[in-house]
């Protein structure tokens, strides 16, 4: 039975007697906004200043001096992400709640809603701050043990790349919960996008076994197809989240 | 016994016997689906020729640990099961709905044979010491039957939902029928091809 949504008394025209009317929904359009921005953070953060992405070359086969020169040589760039990162990370839990919010207007039981949201947080940290803070550890005295930076290394590489799979519930979540919305309030065919990025996710899961060749952390398929996938899954995201804030009437209540 | 088999279809409006004029069976969303995941798996695929052409003997020694016969019947259990899907689709289309949920049990049953089989062959190679980290052309080979397994397992799923909407509902939507038939077709297919790449190429 899909969830009733009510109005608020006021409809579109705000009163004063609704207390939640209101002109247009900014609170959303506030919250959304912490999506991309935290996106372009990520890229500065990742792309740029710890130079996470792209992975070095050979990634797991990497001897140790170059270990130790990619963790130490570039310590501050990485500190200084991680700072970033650690301010910024909050973002993405806001950006999770705005489509969150957007789920519960789905004509679905919360269950799946609520499971995106715990999803997110159960994969957030391993997801991406993890990775950043290790190293930054490893960076944070230079005349660490060489052995232990190279367990650093592993550690925040791996992690990085194989706890993409923590994402993989979250993402079928999303995509059982466009599939069964009678709302429409995203369109199918981003349903269909999520498995796509669902599907790259398990292919990034055996990192853990391979140190050389397409399933490696740094592999075609593990990292490169799987990134290519989720900047385009995301893109999209954004750009139909917006579209169904926009969409969403004014004073509408949320289903308790 | 005819049933009223309700059609949703996106575009073009019924015709006066309520037989649907459209040329894309299920709907827009569920091909691009399937474009973008054998575009996924195409991604794979060459991976896996690139490999081999660097390590053709390895390849080709490797490849004779698999056995042949399984893999053959692999693929005739995949084909009969879509034959019994497109038979259920073609059935119910004709509003027979009592034969439309028979061929979808047996297109079903086939596709649990699938996995059954599947499993015990691999249960053969793992315990022959063929393992996922043994050489590159067992990393390819266990990848890509494992991410094919998962599309297998998950198109039960919904070949279990497709049941479920021919016996329950009063007017089964046929779109829907046809979008859940359309990714086991695409099932099928991709394992055509995973059987042509490990199997046949020698």
């Amino acid at each position: 039975m899909p969830h009733m949504l009510t109005t608020g008394a006021a409809g579109s025209a705000p009163t004063g007697e609704n207390p939640r009317a209101k002109r247009a929904n900014v609170d959303e359009l506030i919250c959304w906004w912490s999506i991309p921005i935290f996106y372009q953070i990520f890229a500065l953060v990742f792309g740029y200043l710890t130079k996470i992405m792209r992975p070095p070359i050979p990634g797991p086969t990497l001897a140790q001096d170059g270990i130790i020169a990619f963790t130490l040589g570039n310590a501050t760039h990485m500190q200084v992400g991680t700072v970033l990162l650690g301010i910024f990370l909050g973002f993405a839990s806001m950006g999770t709640g705005v489509i969150v919010v957007q789920m519960r207007r789905m004509s679905i039981s919360s269950v799946l809603p609520y499971g995106y949201l715990a999803c997110g947080a159960a994969a957030a940290l391993p997801g991406c701050y993890f990775c950043a803070l290790l190293f930054s550890v490893a960076a944070f005295r230079p005349d660490r043990d060489p052995h232990l930076i190279a367990l650093l290394y592993d550690a925040g590489f791996a992690g990085f790349i194989g706890c993409l799979g923590c994402f993989a519930t979250q993402y079928v979540v999303f995509a059982v919960a466009i599939f069964l919305d009678r709302n429409r309030i995203f369109p199918k065919w981003l349903g269909y996008m999520t498995i796509w990025n669902f599907v790259t996710e398990l292919v990034a899961a055996p990192v853990w076994i391979f140190k050389r060749g397409p399933y490696a952390w740094n592999g075609l398929l593990s990292f490169y197809l799987g990134v290519v996938i989720f900047v385009v899954w995301i893109v999209c995201v954004i750009i139909y989240l917006k579209k169904a804030i926009s969409n969403q009437p004014l004073g509408e209540v949320e289903p308790a | 016994m005819a049933a009223p088999v309700h059609d949703t279809g996106l575009s073009v409006a019924n015709d006066a016997e309520g037989n649907s004029k459209r040329h894309l069976p299920g709907d827009a969303n569920v091909w691009l689906f399937v474009i973008g995941d054998m575009v996924i798996f195409s991604c794979y695929f060459t991976a896996y020729l690139f490999d081999r052409g660097h390590s053709h003997e390895l390849f080709l020694q490797s490849q004779q640990h698999l056995s042949q016969n399984v893999g053959v019947i692999n693929t005739l259990i995949l084909l009969t099961s879509s034959l019994f899907v497109a038979l259920s689709i073609q059935a119910a289309r004709a509003g027979d709905l009592g034969s439309a949920s028979r061929f979808l049990t047996l297109g079903f049953a086939c596709g649990v044979g699938f996995v059954l089989i599947k499993s015990y062959e691999w249960f053969l190679e793992l315990s022959s010491g063929w393992t996922i980290s043994s050489n590159a052309f067992f990393m390819h080979y266990y990848m890509m039957t494992s991410l094919h397994f998962f599309h297998v397992l998950l198109g039960l799923v919904i070949l279990t939902m497709l049941r479920r909407e021919l016996r329950r509902m009063a007017s089964p939507r046929l779109q829907f029928l046809q979008i859940g038939a359309t990714y086991w077709h695409m099932v099928d297919f991709l394992w055509i091809i995973i059987f042509a790449l490990a199997y046949l190429m020698r």
